[in-house]
């Protein structure tokens, strides 16, 4: 399965490169949604992840560095009939474009939102990520890192995701069926994917992430906020994979009175209508 | 103009200011008169020393003035600072225990307190005034009704009452008989601001998607599209931040919608790097920029024209943009739909440069003067998608023009790749340089095209002469107005309006500027940026600039002594 949205454009990705797991997912999940090409939009921004869209055979916006779920949150308000999805890297969305993901968290637009979460800055040579942990040496990092790790799904759970998971790029089938589901949750749903650098982080590798990480249970309660917390907060001993958390709640989409309706691009602007904005603002004669 | 005159409303953030020049203006409007509210205020939620000037004409009123006929302190305290504005024969009004002519002690507070609540101090001002302009307190009637239900709707009127009873009796006979307006015939008539007009244009223009984070003072265009944009299916969401209001228009514009922000120079600022991408991904977006003094902060409820060459040099790498820039409310709601248009048919970003005085200005407005288009569409769909001989869709098909049908997402059986990259024709990244070379000149075509759409500068005035004046955005109707002041005194100077700034009308102007022995440009910035640009596009002589960078306004007087002393006064040294 994945093979239906193949494209004949070169990869550039080094060879061993965690994205290659984190593209087959893609593919096998968006395959498994039964959707056609012209149905979804696959957003990025700028990195090595940030290149995936062009790997996959659907709608692409390939924008600019931290800016993709502005851009994804504003193609589903403006067309809700779009499966809309924003792959790319930990530098873009947790540095970057940190304020982005908080906001668009709260907003609980109908997206899906995968990370691949590599802890380094691999298109620019190896330097510190917002998840780098402490120690670790960056080509930017003399003394190594100072500053305490970003922790994403921490940070999603204070906001209140409604779908909060961990996927890795090492086990692609596994990542693919957290995928479907965040795709399939309606609200903002957020997969960040443990993804080895084999280039420029050579701590992180696969075998690392092999002995550290290890799945949720099939009795984790997923609707238990406080137990999916204290989850996500797991960092240093032992990494959990799985889904930690979810709960629905209404959609931007569905709360904002103006979204529901024909795509944006459809609707039309009476000449009448307008004419009557306009005489709100009249002022009666004496 | 045969009648004029000029209205001073001065108060502290929260005292009413905006309820007497708003009560005032459409009571004159329903007399049959027309007018022109300034904004001068602080930047503060409570206090502050601000004040709305109101001047009323018999003729539509295109500026302000600096010297009040009449003058209403709410807040006495503010009396030092505003009465020297009087003009000779003129009079003010203040709740102080005594005064003297022309100062009068009015008991607004105390009226209010007997009409029932002692926030209508204001209210009760206002019925003096009226009284002294002639106007009836019945003509406020259906000002209130429009506003007030009930009980509050009582209280208005009795406190209006109160005041003009209060002025029959105190203020003197040449005061009332001086400043008395004739009766006239009255016709509905528009009110609306700046920031009004363009928002509703926008929505007129088809804008079907508006992003914004509050900055004075573009918010006021916000406002519009968020309560009147409903009525068109306009989606409004107010942004955690400008990077993300412009990036959402975008992602809307890459969906279809026409799409929208509004703010000030420093979210522009922020804006910027999209801007960029707008240009790369050949997106239709919309730009309102009000401007303000700058740099940094500067003064935020104030006006400038400081950031003309910022918008024009604005984003890393070379792309097209189109520049309009209203010089009125009309021309507000005009050139927003015209923006809206081109920036869909050329695939561009689009700016509209405004500044707080026209966002804030208001008058009253014809309500044929305002031209509905249809909104034409320029995406491709169905059948009308090109498509190559293997069945894929090109977003960035090379074309003669520079401009590659657009198609959305959505469209079965294609798919639409947009790139920030250098791209192919199909929207992939690429790093070979051919491609890059015919990337840069199908998007600099365009710009060639768009060139070939340029609004022609507006020309008032004899055609060759001893001075032109040369405005772009909010300065029209001062310099139009300085222009009638100096052609009273047998000077005769003309006036180039600049709708449009880029791409730049230069031959236009290059035809003009030299039949005069001086030209000078009209700036609110303290560098002369038009007179640079001029320079630099059309290659002649600009002789210097009449620059105002103080945050506030030119006036028509202003300008027109300014011209005397450098044009026909002895000694005078142009520039």
């Amino acid at each position: 399965m994945g093979e239906k949205f193949d494209t004949g454009v070169e990869n550039t990705w080094c060879p061993g490169c965690g994205n290659f797991g984190i593209l087959n997912a893609v593919k096998k999940a968006l395959e498994a949604t039964g959707k056609e090409k012209h149905e979804i939009v696959l957003v990025s921004g700028i990195g090595q992840a940030a290149k995936l869209p062009h790997y996959v055979d659907v709608n692409v916006f390939n924008g600019l560095h931290g800016r993709a779920l502005p851009a994804a949150a504003a193609i589903k308000m403006a067309n809700p009939s779009l499966t809309v999805v924003v792959t790319s890297g930990d530098g873009d969305i947790y540095g970057e474009g940190g304020n982005h993901f908080l906001h668009n968290i709260r907003r609980n637009v109908d997206i899906a939102l995968f990370v691949h979460d590599n802890q380094v800055y691999g298109l620019t040579k190896g330097q510190a990520s917002p998840t780098s942990n402490v120690g670790w040496p960056g080509s930017l990092q003399r003394a190594g890192v100072i500053s305490e790790p970003f922790p994403p799904l921490a940070v999603a759970m204070a906001l209140g995701c409604g779908f909060v998971a961990r996927g890795f790029a090492g086990d692609p089938d596994f990542t693919a069926d957290l995928m479907l589901q965040a795709i399939r949750f309606p609200g903002f749903a957020f997969v960040d994917i443990l993804q080895p650098c084999v280039t420029f982080n050579k701590k992180n590798t696969y075998s690392w992430y092999g002995k550290m990480a290890y799945k949720l249970p099939p009795d984790h309660d997923v609707t238990n906020r406080g137990k999916a917390f204290e989850l996500a907060l797991e960092w240093e001993e032992r990494i959990p994979l799985g889904v930690l958390y979810r709960k629905e709640r209404p959609t931007f989409g569905e709360m904002h009175p103006q979204i529901p309706g024909p795509p944006l691009s459809d609707r039309d602007t009476p000449e009448e209508t307008v004419r009557g904005l306009l005489r709100r603002r009249l002022t009666a004669a004496g | 103009m045969e009648i004029d005159v000029n209205v001073r409303v001065a108060g502290g953030a929260g005292q009413g200011v905006h309820t007497v020049s708003n009560l005032l203006a459409r009571m004159a409007v329903a007399a049959g008169y027309h007018f022109h509210v300034t904004q001068d205020y602080m930047s503060q939620i409570r206090g502050g020393r601000n004040s709305q000037s109101v001047r009323i004409g018999s003729d539509p009123v295109r500026a302000g003035r600096v010297e009040a006929d009449i003058l209403l302190a709410i807040n006495p305290d503010h009396l030092p600072h505003v009465f020297p504005a009087v003009a000779p024969g003129g009079f003010a009004l203040a709740d102080i225990p005594s005064a003297e002519p022309p100062l009068f002690a009015a008991p607004l507070k105390e009226m209010a307190v007997r009409a029932g609540s002692p926030i209508l101090a204001n209210v009760a001002g206002v019925g003096a005034v009226a009284h002294a302009l002639g106007i009836p307190p019945e003509t406020a009637d259906a000002v209130f009704a429009a506003d007030f239900r009930g009980d509050f709707f009582d209280k208005n009127r009795t406190a209006l009452r109160l005041g003009a009873e209060w002025a029959k009796d105190h203020l003197s006979k040449e005061v009332v008989e001086r400043f008395r307006l004739p009766v006239r015939s009255s016709a509905p008539r528009i009110i609306l601001s700046g920031n009004e007009a363009l928002a509703l244009g926008a929505i007129a223009g088809g804008c079907k998607f508006a992003a914004g984070y509050p900055m004075t003072p573009g918010t006021g265009i916000l406002s519009v599209l968020a309560n009147d944009g409903p009525m068109v299916g306009l989606v409004f969401e107010q942004a955690e931040d400008e990077i993300a209001a412009i990036t959402m228009a975008i992602g809307a514009a890459y969906a279809g919608a026409r799409s929208l922000v509004a703010t000030s120079g420093g979210g522009f600022a922020l804006m910027v790097e999209a801007l960029s991408l707008a240009g790369m991904m050949e997106m239709p977006v919309v730009i309102a920029l009000a401007m303000r003094p700058g740099p940094a902060t500067g003064m935020p409820t104030r006006t400038e024209q400081g950031d003309l060459e910022f918008v024009l040099s604005a984003g890393h790498g070379e792309f097209p943009r189109l520049v309009l820039a209203p010089g009125s409310p009309e021309e507000a709601f005009d050139l927003a739909q015209h923006a809206m248009d081109l920036a869909e048919e050329f695939q561009v970003p689009a700016l509209l440069l405004t500044d707080q005085y026209l966002a804030d200005t208001v008058v009253d407005v014809d309500p044929d003067a305002f031209s509905v288009r249809p909104v034409r569409r320029h995406i491709v769909r169905g059948d009308s998608v090109p498509r190559t001989g293997d069945g894929r869709y090109l977003r960035y098909a090379t074309t003669g023009n520079g401009v590659s049908p657009m198609a959305v997402p959505g469209e079965p059986g294609i798919t639409v790749v947009a790139d920030s990259d250098e791209h192919t024709e199909d929207g992939h990244i690429t790093e070979d340089h051919a491609t890059r070379i015919r990337m840069v000149e199908k998007r600099l075509r365009k710009g060639a095209m768009l060139a070939g759409r340029t609004l022609p500068p507006l020309f008032a005035g004899p055609p060759k002469g001893d001075l032109l004046l040369i405005g772009f955005g909010s300065t029209k109707d001062v310099i139009e107005e300085a222009r009638q002041i100096l052609a009273r005194e047998g000077r005769y100077a003309a006036a180039v309006h600049l709708r449009q700034v880029w791409p730049f009308p230069g031959e236009e102007l290059a035809g003009i500027v030299p039949r005069y022995k001086t030209a000078l440009t009209v700036e609110n910035n303290a560098t002369g940026q038009l007179a640079r640009l001029i320079r630099r596009e059309c290659g002649v002589r600009v002789d210097g600039t009449i620059s105002r960078y103080d945050g506030l306004p030119f006036t028509p007087e202003g300008v027109a002594s300014e011209a005397r002393r450098r044009v026909w006064e002895k000694n005078s040294i142009p520039g």
